[in-house]
C-alpha cells in the first residue's frame, strides 16, 4: 500500500472540573516529598515536578538549574521554574526538564551549520537558543601550518566554511549570555561530507541523543563497508562512508598531528549504492529510537542496527522502517 | 435573549444548565505537534486554540532594536474564518487582535524568566479553530502549556478564566450574582471581564473588561474570578502532571 | 543579513542527496520507495461550528485543519445566471460562477499577501472548479446560491512545499462538507429545515453504498532526478529536484479511472544553489584553478562528486511518465484516494 493513513490517537477522557472539595487535597501533595529518599546523582525520579511548585523549604539544600527563590515566601523555599523531575547532587537540587532546547556545556561535541560569515568569524546553527561562534583563530589550516590568521585568510573565510556547510566541533568556552563558542582544533572535527545529515531535536518524548563516553563511532555494516556515525549533543547527526585519511609520517620532529590537505573540501568521494542504503537504514533506526522515545547512544544504535537486519530476514525486507518496523525494533532494543 | 433574568431567577441555572459558580469543560493535551518546541491544544467549552511555541531562538529579525537584555516574547493569534457562527475573516492587522497580542505577551513577560535567555525571541503562536466565548482566557491558558512543554521557565503559570454579572449596566439590580466562566452568547448580552492569575490565590497578572458595570459590582466578579482561576490552575497542573507521567513511564 | 541561498544544505549533502535519488532504483534518505507515502493521521468532521472540516497531520510535525463554511448570496450582481432560459431552467454545462467558491490560507510567519499563499491558495482553486460540476451544485435557483468558503490553516512553519498536505486535507473537508436541505421552492426566499440530520452532503453519496458519486480533485507533488520519479518527497529531496510537479486528478464519471484536471510546474529550490567547489580548484584544499579549468572540471563530473544545479527543463518523456503514473489504473492517484476513503470523523 503506497500510502498508510493513520486514525488519530484517541483523545484522553475529558478531565471532570474540580470543585471545591478537591482543591484541598491538592495542596498538601507538595509538602509530602521526601527529597531524602531521592536516589542522589544523575538517575531520574519518576515524579513530576510542576512550576511554582515549592520543591522543599529545608533550608540544608542549595538552589541549582530549574529552581528559583520567590521573594516572598520564607527565605530557604525553593520552587521550581520547569515541569520536570528533581535531581539530587550531594546538596545541590535542580530540576531537569521534560523537555527543552538544548543549551551547551563546555566541552560538548556538537555538529552545527554555518549561518553567517563574519569578518573574522561564522555564526554555527547549533540548536541552542542563540547561535554559536566559530572564530577564525579556531579553525586548523590545511597542511597543519601553524601561523597567525592573515588578511589573506579573512579574504578567504568562504573557502573555509561557507554558508550551510556542515562542521562537527566542540564547545570550547561560553559567552556571558549563554551562546557557545567552538572549536575544530583536533583532526576529528572539521567540515563534514560524504554522507546524510539529520535531527533529532524536537522528535519524540524528548529523550533524543545523551552525552555518552563515545560520539564517534564506526560500524561495520552488512553490505555496505564502514559507516561513521557522529551523535552530536544537540540532536544533530551525521552518517558518513568512512574515510581513511592518508597521513603523513609523523615524525620527532614534528609532534602535532598534521591535517591533511583535503580536509576543507565539498567533493564527495565515490560512495556505493550499497553504502548507501546501509547509511539509509542507519538514519531509519535512529528516527526510530527517537520516536520511540530511547535514549539515541552507540550501544542502542548497535542493538537497533543489529534487530533491522535480525526482522529483515525472519519478515522479509522492508525499507522504510516506520509504522510497525520501527515498534518492533524499538521492543527489541529495550528487551534485548 | 440568552440569559432571561425572569428564568434565572427562577431556578438559577443558566441557558446551558450550569450554575452561576460552574466552569464549563475544559480539556487540554501537550506537545501535540512535533514540529514545534512546544504545543499544546486546549478547550475551555466550545473554545478550541491551539497554541505553538517556538524558541527561545536567534531572531529572525536583526538589527535595529538594541541588543536587549532578556528575551523578547512575540505573541501572533490568527483567528480561522470559520471559527464563529458565520464566517468572517478577521485580518491580522486589527485593533483588537492587536491588543490581545500585546496583554498576552505582556502577561508572560511578567512570570516568565526572560533573563536566561539574552538576545533571543520566544514567538507563540495561537490559532483560534473555534470560538465560544473566553477567547482571551482560553489563549492564555493554551500559551501557559504550550511554555511549560517547550521547557521556557517561569515563576508560576498563568491561569485565567472570565467573570460576568447578571445585571447589565443600565438596570441598577442590586441583587445581580456574578457568574463564571460566560459561553459566546452571554458574552454578547452581558459585562464581563477576563482574569489571569499567577504566584498564588490574590496575584492577578491580567485584567481586561471591554464593557461597562457598575463599581459595586465589580468586587464580586473579581473574587469569583480569583476563585475560578484557582479552579483552572488546578486543571492545568494536572494536565502537566498527567503529561509528565505519561512521558517518564515510557522511557 | 540573507544567506545567498534559502536551503540550509551544503554542498556535499546535495551531492550525496542527488547521486543516492539517481540511482537506480533510487536510493531515498528514508529508505521509502518511490511511490511510497509518509504516515500521515487524518480526520474528518472536528469542528461542530463548520459545515465540514478536515485535519490532516504528516509525520514530520506539519499540521493543517480545513474548515469549510457555506453562506446564502444573492445571484444577479451581475446579471445572473448564464445562459438562462426565460423560465429559470438553466441547461447546458455554464452553472454557476467561479467566484462563488473563495479559497484562503493562512500560513504562520507569512502574510497574507505573500507569494506562497496567494500561489497555493489560486492552484488549488483552479483545481476545484476544473471539471465545473462543484459550483453547479451551488446553485439554489435562479436568485439565490450558496458562496462556499474553504479556510485553510497550516499550523506548523511549512518545512516543505505544502501543496499536497492541503490539497488532501481540503479534499477531506470537502467530501464531509453538509448543507442544509432547502425547503422553500423555486425562487423563494431560501427556507431550510432547521433539522441537521435532514441536511445533504455537497458531494452526494448514493443511497446504495454510501459512497460519494464525485470527489473532489487531489493534487499530488511529483519530482524527477534524473529518470526516476518519485512522489511524496520530503524537503531534504526538493531541495535536489531536477523538476517539480504540482498534478491534479480527480476521478473520471466515464470509465473508473482517473483524470488529470490541472498541472502546474513548481520552481525547484535546487536551482538557486551555488555550485560546490571541486577539490582540484579549492585553495584551502591546496588546489588552485582557472575559472575556465575549474568550469571544465565541473562539467566533466556532471554532478557526480561535486554538486551542480540543475539546468533545462523536464523532458516530455518524463512528464508524460508522471502523468501517467498519477492517473493510471492502479496508480498512485488511486490508491490515495483509497486510503482517504477509509477516514473516519
Amino acid at each position: 500500500m503506497a500510502i498508510t493513513i493513520l486514525a488519530p490517537a484517541p483523545a484522553e477522557a475529558p478531565r471532570r472540573t474540580y470543585h471545591e472539595t478537591d482543591l484541598d487535597t491538592y495542596g498538601e501533595d507538595e509538602d509530602e516529598m521526601e527529597i531524602d529518599d531521592l536516589p542522589s546523582g544523575h538517575r531520574r525520579s519518576t515524579q513530576v515536578i510542576t512550576p511554582g511548585q515549592i520543591v522543599t523549604d529545608d533550608p540544608q539544600w542549595m538552589r541549582g538549574h530549574g529552581t528559583f527563590a520567590a521573594s516572598d515566601d520564607a527565605s530557604s523555599a525553593i520552587r521550581s521554574t520547569l515541569a520536570g523531575t528533581l535531581q539530587k547532587t550531594n546538596k545541590l537540587l535542580s530540576v531537569v526538564p521534560l523537555r527543552a532546547r538544548y543549551t551547551p556545556e563546555i566541552g560538548d561535541l556538537v555538529i552545527g551549520r554555518i549561518v553567517e560569515v563574519q569578518s573574522r568569524r561564522w555564526k554555527v546553527d547549533v540548536a541552542a537558543p542563540l547561535l554559536a561562534n566559530l572564530l577564525l583563530s579556531s579553525i586548523n589550516l590545511p597542511g597543519g601550518a601553524l601561523r597567525r590568521r592573515t588578511s589573506v585568510d579573512e579574504l578567504n573565510i568562504r573557502s573555509f566554511f561557507g554558508e550551510g556547510e556542515l562542521l562537527v566541533a566542540e564547545v570550547q568556552s561560553l559567552f556571558q549570555d549563554g551562546s557557545a563558542s567552538l572549536h575544530t582544533r583536533s583532526l576529528k572535527y572539521g567540515k563534514l561530507r560524504n554522507g546524510h545529515f539529520m535531527a533529532v531535536s524536537g522528535m519524540g518524548g524528548g529523550a533524543g541523543v545523551v552525552r555518552s563516553k563515545r560520539q564517534i563511532f564506526t560500524l561495520q555494516t552488512a553490505r555496505g563497508g564502514e559507516v561513521d556515525v557522529i551523535l552530536g549533543v544537540n540532536g544533530y547527526i551525521w552518517i558518513a562512508k568512512h574515510v581513511e585519511e592518508k597521513r603523513e609520517e609523523v615524525g620527532l620532529n614534528r609532534l602535532e598531528e598534521t591535517a591533511s590537505q583535503s580536509m576543507y573540501s565539498s567533493q564527495n568521494d565515490e560512495i556505493s549504492s550499497e553504502t548507501r542504503r546501509e547509511i539509509a537504514r542507519l538514519a531509519g533506526c535512529i528516527r526510530v529510537l527517537a520516536e520511540g522515545s530511547v535514549k539515541v547512544e552507540e550501544d542502542n544504535l548497535r542493538r537497533a542496527y543489529e534487530a533491522s537486519l535480525e526482522l529483515d530476514e525472519i519478515e522479509g525486507e522492508v525499507r522504510y522502517l516506520g509504522g510497525e518496523r520501527g515498534r518492533n525494533i524499538v521492543d527489541m532494543v529495550l528487551g534485548g | 435573549m440568552p440569559l432571561d433574568s425572569s428564568t434565572y431567577a427562577l431556578a438559577h441555572l443558566r441557558v446551558d444548565g450550569r450554575r452561576w459558580k460552574e466552569l464549563r469543560r475544559i480539556h487540554g493535551q501537550m506537545s501535540t505537534q512535533a514540529a514545534a518546541d512546544g504545543s499544546s491544544y486546549f478547550e475551555m467549552g466550545n473554545t478550541k486554540i491551539i497554541c505553538t511555541v517556538l524558541g527561545p531562538r536567534q531572531p529572525t529579525k536583526s538589527g535595529g532594536r538594541d541588543q536587549s537584555r532578556e528575551a523578547i516574547i512575540e505573541v501572533e493569534i490568527g483567528v480561522a474564518g470559520f471559527s464563529g457562527m458565520d464566517r468572517k475573516k478577521r485580518s491580522r492587522n486589527d485593533k483588537r487582535t492587536q491588543e490581545m497580542q500585546y496583554t498576552i505577551s505582556s502577561a508572560f513577560a511578567s512570570t516568565v524568566f526572560t533573563s536566561q535567555y539574552p538576545h533571543s525571541t520566544i514567538t507563540i503562536v495561537l490559532h483560534v479553530l473555534s470560538q465560544d466565548g473566553a477567547l482571551l482566557a482560553a489563549c492564555i491558558n493554551a500559551a501557559t502549556l504550550a511554555l511549560i512543554d517547550a521547557g521556557v521557565p517561569m515563576q508560576d503559570y498563568i491561569a485565567a478564566c472570565t467573570t460576568g454579572s447578571t445585571a447589565s449596566y443600565a438596570s441598577n439590580d442590586e441583587d445581580a450574582d456574578p457568574l463564571l466562566d460566560l459561553n459566546g452568547m452571554e458574552e454578547l448580552e452581558l459585562p464581563f471581564l477576563t482574569m489571569g492569575t499567577s504566584g498564588g490565590e490574590d496575584k492577578v497578572n491580567v485584567l481586561v473588561m471591554e464593557t461597562r458595570i457598575q463599581m459595586p459590582r465589580l468586587e464580586a466578579m473579581v473574587s469569583v474570578g480569583l476563585d475560578g482561576c484557582k479552579q483552572v490552575r488546578n486543571i492545568l497542573d494536572g494536565i502537566v502532571r498527567e503529561h509528565g507521567k505519561k512521558l517518564l513511564s515510557s522511557r | 543579513m540573507a544567506p545567498y541561498t534559502n536551503i540550509p544544505l551544503s554542498p556535499a549533502e546535495l551531492s550525496y542527496l542527488h547521486t543516492s535519488l539517481a540511482q537506480d532504483p533510487p536510493i531515498r534518505p528514508d529508505g521509502r520507495s518511490p511511490t511510497q507515502f509518509r504516515p500521515l493521521v487524518a480526520e474528518t468532521d472536528i469542528l461542530p461550528s463548520a459545515n465540514g472540516s478536515a485535519r490532516i497531520c504528516f509525520a514530520d510535525g506539519t499540521e493543517a485543519v480545513v474548515g469549510v463554511k457555506a453562506e446564502v448570496e444573492r445571484t444577479g450582481r451581475k446579471g445572473g445566471l448564464v445562459r438562462g432560459k426565460e423560465d429559470g431552467e438553466v441547461e447546458g454545462e455554464e452553472r454557476g460562477e467561479d467566484g462563488w467558491l473563495d479559497v484562503s490560507i493562512e500560513i504562520p510567519g507569512t502574510r497574507d499577501d505573500d507569494a506562497l499563499p496567494v500561489f497555493l491558495a489560486a492552484m488549488l482553486t483552479e483545481a476545484l472548479l476544473a471539471d465545473g460540476e462543484l459550483k453547479g451544485r451551488l446553485v439554489i435557483g435562479r436568485v439565490w446560491h450558496w458562496r462556499l468558503f474553504v479556510d485553510i490553516l497550516l499550523l506548523s512553519q511549512p518545512l516543505s512545499y505544502p501543496l499536497p498536505l492541503l490539497s488532501l486535507t481540503t479534499h477531506l473537508a470537502l467530501l464531509s462538507t453538509r448543507l442544509p436541505a432547502l425547503i422553500s421552492q423555486k425562487d423563494e426566499d431560501p427556507l431550510f429545515n432547521d433539522d441537521w440530520e435532514a441536511s445533504t452532503h455537497l458531494f452526494p453519496r448514493q443511497p446504495t453504498t454510501n459512497e460519494p458519486e464525485t470527489k473532489p480533485p487531489i493534487t499530488l507533488l511529483v519530482m524527477t532526478v534524473g529518470t526516476n520519479i518519485l512522489f511524496d518527497p520530503s524537503s531534504d529531496e526538493i531541495a535536489v529536484a531536477d523538476a517539480i510537479v504540482a498534478i491534479s486528478a480527480t476521478e473520471d464519471s466515464k470509465d473508473g479511472g482517473l483524470k488529470m484536471v490541472a498541472l502546474r510546474t513548481v520552481d525547484p529550490p535546487s536551482r538557486l544553489t551555488s555550485a560546490g567547489v571541486p577539490t582540484q580548484a579549492n585553495t584551502t584544499a591546496g588546489g588552485g584553478l582557472s575559472a575556465e579549468e575549474t568550469l571544465k572540471l565541473r562539467e566533466k563530473d556532471a554532478g557526480a562528486t561535486v554538486w551542480r544545479p540543475p539546468r533545462g527543463g523536464v523532458s516530455r518523456t518524463v512528464l508524460g511518465r508522471m502523468i501517467k503514473k498519477v492517473v493510471e489504473k492502479g496508480g498512485v492517484g488511486e490508491e490515495v484516494l483509497e486510503g482517504l476513503r477509509g477516514v473516519k470523523s
